[in-house]
């Protein structure tokens, strides 16, 4: 092996022309994968981050009953039914030591009427008791106007992007309560004509209940905020405290400790006589085609002198929103919770925060996907390129080589020479071409760029960039290296394999 | 005792849709230690005589044996370790391996044949370099040296592993006469030290007061000995 390396390493040199093109080309490669690597490996980390401690936790538990994994983000809204037996899930998460922290909500959809009389428009809804969301999520929200909730009051925070989205719908610009209107944050075309916007500081929402009848329920606006990181994604989700929550989906109250729904249109509903008339005449289930304030709006929210002593696990929710304790595999958790759930009967199940995201879950490994595909093609072009110059420098050395097989090399001992001087550059300009990336990405994670533009947001995982390497990724880089080296040294290999004495003689 | 055998080789290239018959049925034995000379015109088939007996060119009909081992009939691996052990190459253009030093070069058959210590590979490669007269030129490589010199190593090369024998070229083709007359004179002392066979081809009479045994080649038949 000596001999081979001997004349690999010298022969490197006595072409140095090739070799350098070949390095250069092995040299780039390998740096461009190393810091796509560390970019999707950062994205992929940020993203888990940013949603994991900003939104979902890392487990999400669901009923039985539904059926999709997609909890959040479902097209249409599709309804999650409630969970009537908080209280025994805690008391199964409590006995595990791997949960930190868990947080039950309410999550789904709601109209908001429009009291101006034009079209309704669809909100979704977060019910949550804000002290706990705080606690689990303490820096996910800027409230860019208002203030956050008041404890014991109802309340509901909207978001920008779905404040924004009902004025595309009805004209009505929502404040918090108690707040003018701040014209900076208006549209370009609104902040023309302000005296043209129906301001308002409170809405109506309308929501449907399990039994085909509806609620309606008016609510201030405390503020309107912006998700810290991934705006984008999360903006349609307004957070309205876990009452008020029940109240308009009609589930079972803390406070009541029965159905919240029982209203006028209701009670028509489920007459005695059982006339059935009833559902035919009086007010219309859905009443978003006319005027809100001409509808029969059925709850005010108690107020906080009516919701003190309550206990608010007592009543329903939609999900559960587990956060491990760092370090701990969700993978494994998930199954090992579903088992206690099943044996519990608790009737929920968990799923995990890519697939309580649905699409979005997986845009880590989209992303993924296409880097793979754009590296592979550049490595592609780069094995034919190396194949090329090789598949030459074999020729150009027909003679040597003819030659040691004509004073007894054999073809294996040409095969590692060739496969010594490519195996050679390529530990030499490709591991160059890591370190090089490793210190790439170690640059740009020390820059910290930040940005709050929602498209690199998306790109960043968060609302800063900070790619990363592993061990396991600049492994995966020494890889992919040797499978290209392998993969470009294959045909020129068994050129070099070929050539016979005779083919030196006749060169020559 | 004769080392080479040969009987009724034919050799026939296809040249387009012609053949060419570079050989058209050699008979020829020769003995054990002898010198011989392969004399004819360009084209006559020298060359390829040469290339059939040193495993490098296949024969189209006829027999081969090297020291009674049948060459035609081996597959390329054992005629490989064949010409490593028993065979000693010189081509006309002093084929050495670039990279490496004129002691380096004269090792390689010895390293490929991984029999020897690398101490006992030195000595030997040190020593032929003495007895062809290079030794002060051991660590130049063969872009430092001159024509006379590397065919001077390329002997070396070809006899570091004591073979049976040593097949040349028209060794001598592209070298001065002084040069070309010293090439020749260094193989006749090998020849007559080592016993080694000695089979080289040439166009140049001159040359021919070097060999014991003379085999004139014309239209690839032997023309006389």
């Amino acid at each position: 092996m000596g001999l081979i390396f001997k004349i690999a390493w010298r022969n490197l040199w006595r072409h140095k022309n090739h070799s350098l093109v070949i390095g250069t080309i092995l040299c780039l490669g390998a740096l461009i994968m190393t810091v796509g690597n560390g970019v999707v490996e950062g994205m992929d980390r940020g993203l888990q981050k940013t949603i994991v401690h900003g939104f979902t936790g890392d487990l999400v538990l669901v009923s039985e009953k539904y059926e999709s994994d997609n909890v959040f983000l479902e097209m249409m809204g599709k309804t999650v039914p409630p969970i009537d037996n908080f209280k025994a899930i805690r008391a199964s998460l409590e006995k595990s030591s791997l949960v930190d922290q868990i947080l039950p909500m309410g999550k789904n959809m709601a109209m908001v009427l429009n009291e101006d009389g034009g079209m309704p428009t669809f909100l979704y809804l977060l019910g949550v008791d804000f002290e706990r969301y705080h606690r689990m999520f303490p820096d996910n929200v800027n409230v860019i106007e208002g203030r956050f909730p008041k404890p014991g009051r109802p309340w509901l925070m909207l978001p920008t992007g779905a404040r924004k989205e009902i004025n595309d719908m009805t004209n009505v610009w929502f404040i918090p309560e108690d707040a003018s209107l701040d014209t900076s944050h208006l549209e370009a075309e609104a902040k023309k004509h302000p005296g043209d916007l129906s301001v308002k500081s409170n809405l109506v929402l309308m929501g449907f209940n399990e039994d085909n009848s509806s609620t309606d329920i008016r609510l201030n606006v405390a503020g309107v905020f912006k998700y810290r990181a991934l705006n984008t994604i999360f903006h349609p989700f307004a957070l309205m405290d876990i009452e008020s929550y029940r109240q308009t989906l009609g589930y079972f109250m803390a406070s009541e400790k029965k159905p919240g729904n029982v209203s006028a249109r209701d009670s028509a509903l489920f007459a005695e006589d059982g006339n059935l008339d009833n559902l035919f005449s009086g007010d219309s289930l859905i009443v978003g085609n006319k005027p809100a304030s001409e509808a029969k709006v059925d709850w005010i929210p108690k107020e906080a002198s009516q919701r003190s002593n309550i206990d608010m696990d007592d009543g329903a929710y939609n999900l559960v929103l587990v956060l491990l304790h760092s370090g701990v595999n969700a993978e494994k958790t998930k199954g090992a919770l579903n088992k206690i759930f099943r044996d519990e009967n608790l009737g929920i199940r968990a799923v995990d925060w890519k697939q309580a995201l649905g699409p979005v879950g997986s845009m880590t490994t989209l992303i993924k996907s296409a880097l793979f595909i754009f590296v592979s093609i550049l490595f592609l072009v780069a094995v034919i390129i190396i194949v090329n110059t090789l598949s030459m420098a074999a020729l150009e050395r027909t003679p040597e080589i003819g030659m040691m097989r004509a004073i007894g090399a054999r073809k294996g001992f040409i095969g590692l020479m060739f496969l010594a001087e490519t195996a050679a550059l390529s530990l030499a300009f490709g591991g160059l071409g890591i370190v090089l990336g490793a210190v790439v990405v170690e640059l740009l994670s020390l820059l910290k760029l930040a940005s709050e533009n929602d498209m690199l947001q998306l790109f960043f995982g968060g609302d800063t960039f900070r790619p990363v390497l592993t061990t396991g990724d600049i492994g995966l880089a020494f890889l992919q290296l040797g499978f290209v080296t392998a993969a470009a040294v294959i045909y020129p290999l068994i050129l070099a394999r070929s050539i016979t004495p005779l083919d030196a003689v006749y060169k020559e | 005792m004769n080392i080479i055998e040969i009987h009724g080789l034919t050799k026939d290239y296809a040249l387009g849709e012609t053949t060419v018959h570079a050989l058209r049925g050699i008979d020829l034995t020769i003995a054990k230690g002898d010198l011989v000379c392969i004399m004819g015109p360009s084209g006559c088939g020298k060359t390829t005589l040469l290339n059939v007996i040193g495993g490098i060119d296949s024969a189209t009909t006829g027999s081969v044996r090297i020291g009674g081992q049948e060459l035609t009939t081996l597959p390329d691996r054992e005629i490989t370790d064949l010409r490593l052990h028993r065979l000693g190459f010189i081509f006309q253009t002093f084929n050495l391996i670039p990279v490496l030093t004129a002691t380096e070069n004269v090792e390689f058959p010895l390293l490929l044949q991984k029999e020897h210590s690398k101490s006992e590979i030195r000595a030997r490669a040190e020593k032929l370099l003495e007895e062809v007269g290079l030794s002060e030129y051991r660590h130049h490589r063969p872009s430092e040296l001159s024509g006379g010199q590397r065919q001077r190593i390329a002997i070396a090369r070809a006899l570091v592993t004591n073979p049976d024998i040593v097949l040349a070229d028209e060794p001598t083709a592209n070298l001065d006469s002084v040069t070309g007359a010293s090439i020749l004179e260094i193989m006749q002392t090998m020849n007559q030290r080592q016993q080694t066979t000695f089979l080289f081809s040439t166009h140049d009479k001159n040359v021919l007061k070097y060999a014991r045994t003379v085999v004139h080649i014309k239209d690839g038949l032997i023309d006389g000995e």
